[in-house]
């Protein structure tokens, strides 16, 4: 379902969803061409649950993500340039070129650090919680992690103070293990963990504790906002679980467009739908889902969302052409900003 | 009662008063300083290490934390090499290098205790995988406290171990407090085995100072374990009725909840319970008696046990030196 | 002898200890499947997933349970992914596997290898590039080895794979295509010696890793210059060969050491302060040290490639010792 939002805002939705997506393909269509920018993590097919859950958060939010934090980036409303220059390593990314893919920092938008250590934010996050509290900011901290940071015990540390000490946070576990490549225990590249729901992880804390689907933009808009609610007022954590389908070109080292550029057209257009990988454009791919429902509604016309898509190419194109042509750092700039 | 349980139940009794009368000895010699380091007695807990040891098998495997000079002696461990070590004499377990809170006495499957709180859980399942590849139908067993259930690697264990099932007991001691501080201003949890329900791990919480109890849901565990069933989580509610460790006033708990425990104090209940099943007076003294010589022996073994020498600081920094 | 790539020879060492004793398990994120980098392939396969065991995202624990299970006769190899997750794991190699055999006065054994991976290269961050093997040196009861050739890799391995105590064995990731000969057969390469690399007179240069070869780079350029660099592959950083870097010293009279760690407290310092301590004497100048910039590794292609130490900067140090005067006092 559609998130509960007048046209023009779910209008601005979709096309963050779309510069999300755009951003990504162009990455990845960039690194194929030659240019190296190293190994990075990609957030396709997760744009329903973190534009929606993000376009919630106000100034005095703050936010913690992962090594897969593109999408949360330009979610909130990063600038595609400074984001790629980012990761190409340029002196005009958001750190300057000194955190790259996995480690972008931008403070104006909220976002105190995305670590690329497995769970490593979790803690951070609950602490940005208690100074949000402490100081009374009325602000709420949102943390975002996979599955895989649940095997992690420093959860279950967070879990407990985060509780204990009612503590406004949001944690927001975007399982992206449906369709990973073996998605029982002790297989590839998925959670391995005993519990028969995630949801029970929290629960033993008292958390409220909830799952939607991730590619419903509509459920993730609601269970995010509630939790928000509660978090600003004081009432604690909240643990939320998006369920998203792994994106089939999102391999464990480096990802590749394995279902070609996104082709909108196949959201109304059931013969755009190419036999391989027909299954993740009919049902899985969330962008693909939101498009399908704003024409359900009539809150857009197919030639409407072209032009919001085009739009969304324009400006990442534009972006790798301001990375490209940013300048690299001084090589002494890598003695700098080692304390402060 | 036949005479094979009144014999059974008279041991339970007489291995309690070693432990009770080893701490209190422990707690006499420190006040006089001629045993020093911190000290963390288990007076009042004697129920759960040896309701738990005395339902495993000799060749089972024993991990302990800080306060586990009553899991060694549950296990089997001699009281006199034990406070050896504690006194840092080279005739410890340890040659004196381990001390009250590292002691290790494999002759018994006692593999270590720890100073890290909930330490040795992770070492445990290292164990019980060890136990599983051999195939013997040995099972280890890990004791930690309340405190221990807000560590993260508390948590990966009990995942760990259920995923794989692993052949280990996951003994809690909850006394209530993590030092100084009570259970409840540590986590909103109010029953630490339902962490152990987080992983589908079968779970029992049991009153502590009820040997009984404690045995009977070690037994049913270890049987579960042995046969393939995997992890079992045994939460044990008791109390420490000496301080943190030896020289804590616990000004931090009331007079009135102290001696509330008091009454509840494990040897003397399993004294009711046999009193009950027509043991005569003369029977429980005498297990009381047999308890206090011993420990008395190894308090003569151990003072008088020589120092290690000063070379000894040295040795041992890697194996096969 | 075969030409293998450093990786396949990590692999070949693995398997042949794994075929030879069944105590050997390995675990880690995604063995099962080779592993990120591919260096366990084939070996569940082989051996079965009850001996090659994905485990969780659990560091502390899993590296807790490796201990455990080496104390009662397993000899598990563990792989961290990277180095810098190692940190999730200090508890119980710092305060277990270290210590249990001295606590425990001799009962208990640690005989467990953790295989590290490291190295600041392809942008991938500070979580992802640090070195920080010196840190164990700092810690009584671990063995660290730093293998920088495909033999080597095997060899050590080897030893750690049949050592009675914790070795940690850091891989370098830039390595891992690198092609060298391996002996075939058994080949084991003793921890706590050093190699002679390239015989000179003029300077010593001891280094680790990924350093070696750069400094056998660093050493046939000078060469050009009419300068004579003995290249030492100082291998073993605890125990440390002090007596083949001492010997080689009482030659050249000067020493130089290289690493890719930090240079701020890293291996070099400890080399060099038992290098003075045993022949201040014989020196004609200070030791001089090459290592990375006192800072957390830098993602952008230019910084890291400031962030790491170069050929140019152990030029630079060797011409330094070799140009040095005492200064009139």
């Amino acid at each position: 379902m559609l998130p509960k939002l007048p046209r023009e805002k779910l209008l601005d939705l979709y096309k963050t969803m779309l510069v999300m997506r755009r951003f990504e393909e162009a990455l990845i269509r960039v690194t194929k061409s030659g240019i190296s920018v190293g190994h990075f993590h990609v957030y396709i097919g997760q744009e329903c649950t973190g534009a929606p859950a993000l376009s919630l958060l106000g100034s005095r939010d703050t936010v913690f993500t992962t090594h897969r934090n593109h999408g949360h980036l330009l979610a909130r409303g990063a600038d595609p340039g400074k984001l790629m220059a980012e990761i190409f390593g340029k002196a005009t990314g958001y750190n300057k070129g000194k955190g790259g893919t996995l480690h972008t920092t931008a403070g104006e938008l909220g976002f105190l650090t995305t670590s690329a250590i497995v769970g490593g934010v979790i803690p951070l996050a609950t602490g940005a919680a208690f100074a949000a509290k402490e100081r009374k900011t009325r602000g709420a901290s949102m943390c975002l992690f996979g599955d895989g940071a649940l095997e992690e015990g420093v959860v279950h540390e967070s879990f407990n103070l985060a509780a204990l000490w009612s503590l406004p946070v949001v944690y927001l576990c975007e399982n992206n293990s449906f369709g990973a490549p073996g998605q029982k225990a002790g297989e590839y590249s998925s959670s391995t963990i005993a519990a028969r729901s995630l949801l029970s992880l929290a629960t033993p804390y008292g958390i409220p504790a909830v799952s939607v689907d991730g590619t419903d933009a509509g459920a993730v808009h609601q269970a995010v906002q509630k939790a928000l609610a509660r978090a600003r007022k004081g009432q604690g954590p909240v643990f939320i679980e998006a369920k998203t389908f792994r994106w089939p070109g999102s391999r464990p080292v480096w990802p590749e467009l394995l279902t070609g550029e996104t082709d909108l057209k196949r959201a109304w257009d059931l013969k755009a739908i190419p036999k391989q990988y027909a299954d993740w454009h009919r049902k899985k791919d969330g962008v693909l889902r939101f498009t399908r429902e704003l024409l359900k509604s009539r809150r857009a016309t197919p030639e409407e969302i072209l032009e919001m898509d085009r739009e969304a190419q324009a400006r990442n194109e534009q972006a790798v052409r301001f990375a490209l042509d940013s300048p690299e750092p001084k090589p002494e700039a890598a003695l700098e900003d080692v304390f402060a | 009662m036949d005479e094979a349980e009144r014999k059974e139940f008279l041991s339970l009794l007489q291995l309690m008063w070693t432990i009770r009368a080893f701490e209190e000895k422990v707690s006499e010699l420190y006040a006089k300083g001629q045993v020093v380091g911190l000290l963390h007695l288990g007076i009042g807990q004697e129920g759960v290490a040896v309701g738990t040891c005395r339902a495993l098998r000799a060749d089972d495997y024993v991990f302990g934390g800080h306060r586990s000079h009553a899991h060694a002696i549950a296990k089997g461990a001699d009281p006199a090499r034990l406070l050896a070590e504690i006194a840092g004499r080279a005739a410890g377990y340890c040659r004196g290098k381990g001390g009250s809170m590292h002691l290790v006495a494999m002759d018994v499957g006692c593999v270590t205790a720890t100073g890290v709180v909930g330490g040795t859980i992770p070492l445990a399942l290292g164990a019980a995988l060890v136990c599983r590849e051999t195939g013997k139908g040995q099972i280890a067993t890990v004791f930690f406290g309340d405190g221990a259930g807000q560590v993260g690697p508390f948590h990966e264990s009990l995942n760990i171990a259920s995923l794989w099932k692993l052949p280990v007991i996951f003994v809690c001691e909850n006394n209530g407090y993590a030092e100084f501080t009570p259970l409840s201003a540590h986590t909103l949890v109010s029953r630490l085995a339902d962490h152990a329900g987080t992983y589908n791990m079968p779970n029992v919480t049991v009153d502590g100072n009820d040997i009984l109890a404690v045995r009977g849901a070690i037994q049913e565990a270890a049987e579960r374990a042995r046969s393939g069933g995997g992890p079992t989580f045994v939460e044990c509610l008791t109390y420490r009725l000496r301080g943190h460790y030896e020289g804590d006033p616990g000004k931090y708990r009331e007079l009135s909840e102290v001696s509330e425990w008091k009454d509840k104090d494990p040897v003397a209940r399993f004294v009711g319970v046999l009193k009950e099943k027509g043991v005569s007076a003369g029977e429980f003294a005498a297990a009381e008696q047999q308890a206090r010589e011993r420990v008395d022996e190894a308090v003569r073994f151990a003072l008088a046990a020589p120092w290690p020498s000063a070379e000894e600081v040295r040795q041992q920094v890697f194996a096969g030196d | 002898m075969a030409e293998q790539t450093y990786l396949e020879a990590i692999r070949s060492g693995l398997r042949e200890e794994m075929v030879r004793d069944r105590s050997i398990y390995v675990l880690g994120e995604d063995v099962a499947l080779g592993g990120p980098f591919g260096v366990t392939k084939g070996l569940a396969e082989e051996f079965g997933a009850s001996r090659v065991l994905n485990t969780p995202i659990s560091e502390g624990t899993v590296v807790g349970l490796a201990v455990g299970a080496s104390l009662l006769g397993l000899r598990p190899v563990v792989e961290v992914m990277f180095i810098d997750f190692i940190t999730l794991a200090m508890d119980q190699l710092v305060n277990h596997a270290a210590k249990l055999h001295y606590m425990s006065g001799g009962q208990l054994r640690v005989p467990m290898t953790l295989r590290v991976q490291e190295g600041a290269m392809g942008s991938c961050g500070a979580h992802h590039s640090q070195s920080l093997e010196a840190w164990f040196l700092h810690v009584p009861g671990l063995k660290v080895v730093v293998p920088s050739n495909p033999a080597d890799a095997k060899g050590l391995l080897k030893s750690a794979l049949r050592d009675e105590n914790p070795v940690v064995y850091v891989e370098h990731r830039g390595l891992y295509f690198s092609r060298g000969k391996v002996p075939e057969g058994d080949y084991v390469v003793p921890i706590g010696r050093a190699a002679l690399v390239r015989a000179g007179k003029d300077v010593t240069v001891a280094a680790f890793g990924k350093m070696v070869g750069v400094a056998e780079q660093a050493a046939r350029q000078l060469e050009g210059e009419g300068t004579s660099v003995e290249v030492l592959d100082a291998r073993t950083m605890c125990p440390l060969d002090l007596e083949t870097i001492v010997a080689s010293v009482r030659k050249t009279r000067r020493l130089v050491v290289a690493h890719e760690a930090v240079e701020t407290g890293g291996a070099g310092a400890e080399i060099a302060a038992q290098v003075q301590q045993e022949a201040f004497h014989i020196l004609d100048s200070p030791v001089g040290r090459v290592g990375a910039v006192f800072a957390p590794v830098p993602a952008s292609p230019v910084l890291e490639k400031e962030f790491v130490p170069s050929k140019e900067q152990i030029m630079k140090a060797v011409r330094q010792a070799v140009k040095w005067v005492r200064p009139a006092t």
